[in-house]
């Protein structure tokens, strides 16, 4: 699914901050991989490029089979769009919109027609475990279901690929792990998922466990878990 | 996304910063009510222009009494404009439609127990060929009394109001004579004009006053006469003066090819009569006329000015509330690109939004402006009847392209923004 070569990233001018240093690793078709590290350690820049938000100096990355490194922005937010979900750490809802509006939110820029829209919205946010809150705006939902919405809005072009950064880091350790319940859930249906975290417990709950530091990986690992 | 999707993405943006948006069409608002007042009011000038020339003639020429510096040789020379100056015009050029001339005074009028100093015109019956909008009872005098210098007046009546008295002419009251002659039925009646007694032998009801068309050359007597009555009874002693001296002579030649070449004649018939004598001058009724509309012309060129500063501020206006909505929206721009919306998607977004708030402000200035027009200006209805269909949709053009047009450098701004930057935006 994903695969990158020797990517590097530099900030600035040549002789600018590296925050990659020519990093490569693959991560097959339906796996559940963990990006784990200390801060400052690239992660957040790695999952950018990852995203297509950014483009790495350097390196080659072919996502889905076809290579995406050298993509223009509009092509990349396509493939955005189409290929990739995103969910983030502040869950980053847009905070005047229902539950069920933020789910439509991505469908919309992929020009799904008004009222396939609103089915697959609820039927995602039914999902997630979140029926009959539709209509909530973010302000009125606890934070796990907050990050529900998140998630269920990242799943909203049937992604291949999701990118989690963080996802429970706003959360305390009981709904974490109700997050956590419906990424396993997600894998076990086929959905390939890359997670950054910084709490082994978390990473645990993955098939490998990715370590970097100083923009390079540092180990791959499988977890050792209880099955 | 579709167009439909940003229009409900912005009205809920609109909605959601209520003063925000207001200020920033508001001002837009008064731009488009400026604008708006200025079409009405171009267009309602040509309409009174067009109408103007059709009660006064259309080949009308004044010519007017004029004092002359160093009145002793000047009187020597010449008499001053005379009822002999009308004959001689007639004489000279028999196919003129009008000649008609008028002389001025004043005089005290007494009805019983009434008296007070009026206007008195003395006209011949040509006066009756022109400018004729009147509701007449009674009749107008003829040649006869004009022969005779016969002891008859025709008394003038205000118009009122066509309908309900509008808001601006709550404090108009008619006064003295206009009060009098509505109230005493003067028609066949005797009254004392100056030191004579005069049959009042019909009644001129004008127009009413907020649809007569003689918006510049309306005539300020209160009481005709015959013209030789005037001349020989009422007129002011004056040793210099002719015993058929007027002050005015109307002329229309019918048409209004025929002014220039009448103009020529008659500036060289008085010319010979007068000695060289100016004591006298013609003006061409299109000069007039064209003077005036001048003057209107550039108080609508000043009223567009505003206009168009107004709108150019509520554009600056709506430049601001885009730029104050992008900065407090770089987070969810990011996540918009994030979640697939593309450049072109953020800048339709916001062009959007600032494209509905030019359009609502454009709806509140048409509808500003008209109440304005309304309740505000002399002529409201007349001047909101004179707006053609498409100056709406022309203003609302105005409004909602200049709104784009602010907007567009703080959306092709938010459009520009990294959208890894956007996301990590606190």
């Amino acid at each position: 699914m994903v695969s990158i070569e020797g990517v590097v990233k530099v900030y600035g001018d040549a002789g600018g901050y590296q925050a990659l240093n020519g990093i490569s690793f693959a991560i097959p078709d339906g796996q559940f991989a963990a990006i784990m590290g200390p801060s400052g350690c690239g992660k957040s820049t790695l999952l950018n490029i990852l995203g297509l938000m950014d483009q790495p100096t350097r390196g080659a990355y072919v996502l889905d089979g076809s290579p995406v490194q050298d993509l223009s922005d509009a092509e990349r937010t396509h493939v955005r769009r189409d290929k990739l979900g995103f969910v983030f750490q502040a869950f980053n809802l847009l905070p005047r919109m229902t539950a069920l509006q933020n789910v439509c939110l991505p469908m919309g820029y992929a020009g799904l027609g008004r009222v396939e829209r609103r089915e697959r919205a609820k039927e995602l946010l039914k999902r997630v475990g979140l029926a009959g809150k539709e209509h909530r705006t973010p302000l009125e939902l606890s934070g796990g279901e907050r990050q529900r919405v998140g998630i269920a809005r990242a799943l909203a072009n049937r992604p291949k690929l999701l990118l989690a950064d963080e996802p429970t880091g706003n959360l305390d350790s009981k709904t974490s792990v109700e997050i956590l319940t419906l990424f396993r859930e997600l894998h076990k249906e086929g959905m390939t998922l890359l997670l950054v975290t910084h709490d082994p417990a978390i990473a645990a709950q993955a098939d490998r466990i990715l370590r970097i530091k100083d923009g390079s990986v540092v180990a791959d690992e499988k977890p050792a878990r209880p099955s | 996304m579709n167009l439909g999707e940003s229009v409900r993405t912005g009205f809920v943006e609109i909605w959601s910063h209520k003063t925000r948006s207001f200020l920033s069409f508001s001002s837009i608002a008064f731009g488009v009510a400026a604008i708006l007042y200025t079409f009405a009011n171009i267009n309602y000038m040509y309409e009174r222009r067009t109408k103007a020339f059709e009660i006064s003639g259309p080949g009308r020429m004044d010519i007017q009494k004029k004092q002359v510096p160093g009145t002793v040789t000047a009187a020597a020379l010449s008499k001053g404009l005379t009822t002999s100056d009308a004959e001689a015009i007639v004489e000279a050029m028999p196919w003129l439609y009008m000649v008609s001339p008028i002389m001025r005074t004043w005089a005290d009028l007494k009805d019983g127990t009434f008296s007070e100093s009026v206007q008195v015109e003395g006209v011949t019956p040509e006066w009756r060929r022109r400018g004729w909008v009147y509701q007449m009872r009674g009749r107008f005098f003829d040649d006869y009394d004009v022969e005779t210098a016969a002891r008859v007046a025709i008394a003038l009546e205000p118009g009122g109001w066509a309908g309900k008295k509008p808001f601006w002419a709550r404090w108009w009251k008619d006064e003295g004579f206009d009060l009098h002659v509505k109230r005493a039925d003067l028609l066949g009646k005797t009254v004392t004009l100056g030191d004579g007694v005069y049959t009042i032998v019909g009644i001129l009801k004008n127009p009413p006053k907020d649809k007569d068309p003689r918006w510049f050359f309306r005539s300020g007597g209160n009481i005709l006469v015959p013209l030789t009555t005037a001349q020989r009874y009422l007129a002011g002693s004056s040793e210099t003066k002719a015993y058929d001296a007027v002050d005015e002579i109307i002329v229309d030649t019918g048409n209004i090819d025929t002014v220039p070449r009448a103009r020529r004649r008659i500036e060289a018939l008085l010319s010979g009569r007068h000695r060289g004598v100016t004591d006298y001058e013609v003006s061409d009724f299109r000069e007039t006329v064209q003077n005036m509309l001048e003057n209107m012309r550039k108080y609508a060129v000043a009223v567009l000015a505003v206009g168009i500063v107004a709108i150019l501020a509520g554009g600056v206006g709506i430049m601001n509330v885009t730029l104050a909505t992008i900065f407090s929206r770089i987070r969810e721009i990011g996540v918009r690109r994030a979640l697939g919306a593309t450049r072109a998607d953020i800048l339709a977004q916001f062009l959007t939004e600032a494209g509905l708030l030019g359009i609502l402000g454009g709806i509140a200035g048409i509808a500003m402006g008209l109440t304005g027009i309304k309740y505000l200006t002399d002529d409201g209805p007349e001047t909101i009847a004179a707006l053609l269909w498409w100056h709406f949709p022309a203003t609302l053009a105005i409004s909602a392209g200049t709104a784009l047009l602010f907007a567009l450098y703080p959306a092709y701004q938010a459009s520009r923004l990294d959208p890894v930057e956007a996301l990590r935006y606190e």
